[in-house]
């Protein structure tokens, strides 16, 4: 909810500054955000009586007092002779119709309304549409403008069942299903009650008379409506939090005042319609309750006085006013008490709870996570949603894309794609797994603890591993220790299907971890966590460059080795030494070096690449004993 | 002897993997909490709506529940469960106060933008026994955000509004920017909740907190796009060591 912070403080006994003002919003609870002069607020849903102007207005007369910024229409009105009929008084208990007819058509408004339409960012529709905006804006109540002259039969309000398209004042047609709260003549629907009018009855610049229905919706008869049929509507949020049951009347007289300071009223008639009253909320004064869920030692003065400011009404209980939906117990006393006085000045009291010995490096996830992150592999989590089904497959209602309409039953489909998206990120060597629950239906819902692993392309980066694969014989090395045989199978997954060029074969494990009583070896890696300084991933693509070094002088080979290795620059992604080899014959050592390229900013061309080649290699290739066959130091590289 | 002989290969370094960051920041949280007096409770991610809502005291017309909100499961059987309180409940069904309990997981709600996503991951902590009041819901809360974020960080509670807790704050750390930044919920366990789960609601009291790891996650590594913890990109995964 927007609200210019020149229309609140007319509202309030002081002026406090917006730095004040926003202050004392938070220490109520009411959060926003500030742009100029407006107040975005964004207030919580047990709040729906502070959803305007005069709303706020009572929460924060603790602090800056009120202002009696609303006049109303205090002239005697005739009772209005209308035809209505309320088929549903338990969706809509109170309601009120207020019919004015003014001298002429009114295009130029008063300062208040125009300037409330403009810093608020309205358009300007009609003078009744944009009083009951103002209005709902002032007042939180929203109304609805009939045109009069559109009202020529009996008027209903009925929860029916419906099967139809209704035209809405905004001009979409929408189709309404199942039982919805609306308003009939002629057994058409008029209005879609609590959020929407419809075209056939709506006001127009031209309109002079007008039948204004003013009520209290149950919100539970309007929850949900605005959503379901993708209507925008202000007035349906309020009626979800609920509107006071006590106001209509007060708020049509306001609504006839304002018509008053623009034009002359011909005719002014009002009919209310009650079917219950609102219920009287009263608590037990009972201050050392609300001292005991603080934790404050506050005096019974202090905290009545909170409340009397709130608007409670102090006798022998507690009584609650009508607007204030969200009070029913001490607690909720205890929490206006503590809005008041601020919850940052309730001093804090320690608990004497024991510190727990809590070790899980022997529970058997910590183990096997210690076993793969030993071992190079990388833990992922997925979402669980997928295509894929059998009949143990459970099933989403609602889901977000509705082809993933499934629970997963297994990790290895996720694991896969997380496979394919890293070789499409130009990873060579992968090794991941994810620990999670899997859920399946039987009789009953079944969940089931479980790991997947997966590995493809090379065993590693070094010399020793670069020319090697990762398969079925490494995971089994890796496993076989820890883990009973039987267990565990490993499984070969073909590329067939997968939307892949690359060759590498792909293998998969999935253990379920009941399966596991502990791991045969323990594993002694306690878990520390370093919250590292996260650098952004780049979303530019890699370059790679490959050297073969030929060293004759073997007083150069570690040097060599030793600067490759301390290779570190912005632009070098990684860099390592994937050969080595010792020529008996030659007497002469051969090494080569991977540098990938890679920058945050921009995709690197070649030439910035061979000259960061260059400038790497260049103090090698200037020792004697140390060369690049086919490359000339002389010559710039390319 | 061949001077090749002396030449010794390069050393290999076996790198190791990692941990995802979510999970080691959840396993962090935590212990933190186990330090405190806090053990760790476990329940289903496919719940009832009795245990997800009805006994957490979330109406039939909360805005939550709505199909909008909250994804369901097996033709409206099961929910998705929002949050890990429901872990809470059938933990306190089974134990009689003291109690201090944590439950960590995921959760799932019907979002999926820049800043949302569809299951995301909680800690909570529970603390119920005689006499426990907001004031020392807010003495823990102090010292956990001084754990997480040390000592001199400037810590702002507000009202807000759960169902289960009453009174509810939200809790605002000040950021080097000079921002607020939103941290946890918290409050004092609704005596209806504490009813619903058998406990003498006249004789105990309890608090209650709530952490979003991916939060806390996002803030302690500077990360800023909640969606990175979920795309499995190595180079972004190998970074937490």
């Amino acid at each position: 909810m927007k609200l210019a912070y020149k229309d609140l403080i007319k509202f309030l006994g002081e002026k406090p500054s917006r730095e004040l003002l926003s202050k004392r919003l938070f220490q109520l609870g009411h959060e926003h955000e500030i742009h100029g002069d407006i107040f975005d607020m964004e207030l919580t849903p047990n709040r729906g009586d502070c959803l305007s102007l005069n709303g706020l207005a009572r929460d924060l007369n603790v602090f800056f007092g009120r202002s009696e910024a609303v006049d109303i229409y205090e002239d005697i009105i005739d009772v209005l002779k209308i035809d209505f009929e309320n088929l549903a008084p338990s969706d809509c208990p109170k309601i009120s119709f207020l019919e004015i007819e003014i001298d002429k058509t009114i295009d130029d408004y008063k300062p208040y309304l125009e300037n409330y339409l403009s810093a608020i960012g309205n358009k300007k529709t009609n003078l009744f549409t944009d009083i009951s905006n103002y209005i709902s804006y002032e007042l939180g109540q929203p109304t609805h403008c009939f045109d009069r002259n559109a009202i020529n039969n009996k008027l209903v309000f009925e929860n029916k069942e419906c099967n139809s398209t209704f035209k809405t004042l905004l001009g979409s047609d929408v189709v309404l299903k199942d039982h919805n709260c609306v308003f009939t003549q002629n057994s058409e629907i008029i209005s879609l009650a609590g959020v929407m009018g419809g075209a056939s009855t709506a006001c127009s610049v031209k309109t002079r008379k007008v039948l204004i229905e003013c009520a209290y919706f149950n919100p539970e008869s309007i929850i949900g409506k605005s959503i379901k049929y993708n209507l925008i509507s202000d007035a349906a949020h309020r009626f979800e939090r609920g509107v006071d049951m006590e106001s209509q009347e007060m708020v049509l007289r306001r609504f006839a005042k304002v018509v008053q300071d623009h034009a002359e009223i011909k005719s002014i008639k009002l009919k209310s319609f009650r079917s219950s009253n609102s219920p009287k909320i009263s608590i037990p004064k009972n201050i050392s309750k609300i001292n005991k869920i603080l934790g404050t030692n506050l005096k019974e003065i202090e905290c009545l006085s909170c409340l009397r400011d709130l608007g409670f009404n102090i006798s022998n209980d507690i009584e609650v006013p009508s607007h204030r939906h969200d009070i029913r117990t001490n607690n909720d006393l205890a929490e206006e008490v503590a809005r008041v006085i601020g919850y940052n000045n309730i001093k804090n009291t320690p608990i004497n709870l024991k510190k727990i010995i809590d070790d899980k490096s022997g529970c058997k996830v910590t183990q096997l996570e210690s076993l793969l992150v030993n071992n190079g592999f990388s833990e992922v989590i997925n979402f669980p949603f997928t295509s894929k089904n059998d009949k143990r497959s459970i099933s989403i209602d609602n889901p977000l894309d509705s082809n993933r309409n499934y629970f997963r039953t297994s990790l290895m489909e996720s694991l896969v794609n997380n496979l394919l998206y890293n070789e499409r990120r130009q990873k060579d060597s992968i090794k991941l797994f994810e620990i999670s629950d899997i859920y399946s239906k039987g009789s009953e819902i079944n969940q089931q603890k479980k790991l997947g692993l997966i590995v493809s392309g090379r065993l590693g980066n070094n010399f020793n591993d670069f020319t090697k694969k990762l398969d079925k014989n490494y995971l089994n090395r890796i496993l076989d220790n820890y883990l009973s045989e039987g267990i565990f199978k490993i499984i070969e997954i073909s590329r067939n299907s997968l939307d892949t060029k690359k060759k590498d074969k792909i293998f998969y494990v999935e253990i379920s971890l009941d399966d596991i009583n502990a791991l045969e070896n323990q594993i002694n890696k306690e878990k520390t966590i370093n919250f590292i300084s996260y650098k952004p991933v780049s979303e530019y693509p890699s370059s790679t460059r490959d050297f073969s070094f030929s060293i004759d002088d073997m007083s150069k080979v570690h040097k060599v080795i030793n600067e490759l290795e301390k290779v570190s620059e912005n632009i070098i992604k990684n860099s390592y030494i994937f050969d080595f080899y010792k020529n008996e014959k030659t007497k002469i050592v051969k090494l080569g070096c991977r540098f990938i390229f890679q920058s945050n900013h921009k995709t690197l061309s070649d030439i910035e690449i061979n000259a960061k080649v260059q400038e790497i290699l260049n103090p090698l290739l200037i020792m004697d004993g140390v060369s690049i066959p086919g490359m000339d130091i002389n010559k710039p590289f390319k | 002897m061949s001077n090749l002989d002396n030449i010794n290969p390069p050393v290999i370094i076996n790198e190791p993997g990692t941990l995802h960051p979510i999970n080691q920041t959840k396993d962090y949280l935590l212990k933190l909490l186990s330090e405190m007096g806090f053990t760790e409770v476990y329940g289903p991610e496919i719940e009832t709506e009795e245990f997800n809502f009805d006994m957490l005291n979330i109406k039939k017309s909360h805005p939550a529940r709505q199909m909008h909100d909250t994804f369901y499961a097996e033709s409206k059987k099961n929910v998705l469960r929002t949050h890990t309180s429901p872990v809470q409940i059938r933990s306190m069904l089974k134990s009689k106060p003291p109690i201090a309990f944590t439950s960590a997981g995921k959760v799932y709600r019907k979002d999926d933008d820049a800043t949302h996503l569809p299951m995301f991951h909680q800690v909570e902590g529970i603390y119920v026994d005689e006499n426990i009041t907001f004031a020392n819901l807010k003495d823990l809360i102090h010292k956990i955000l001084y754990e997480l974020f040390g000592n001199d960080v400037e810590i702002r509670f507000r009202p807000s509004y759960f169902p289960f807790t009453e009174p509810s704050a939200e809790v605002d750390i000040l950021s080097d920017s000079g921002k607020w930044l939103e941290i946890l919920g918290c409050g004092i366990v609704n005596p209806i909740v504490l009813d619903n789960c058998s406990i003498d609601s006249n004789k105990y009291s309890g608090l209650a907190f709530g952490l979003g790891v991916e939060r806390i996650a996002m803030l302690k590594y500077g990360v800023n796009d909640i969606r990175e913890f979920y795309k499995s990109n190595l180079d972004f995964l190998t970074q937490f060591k």
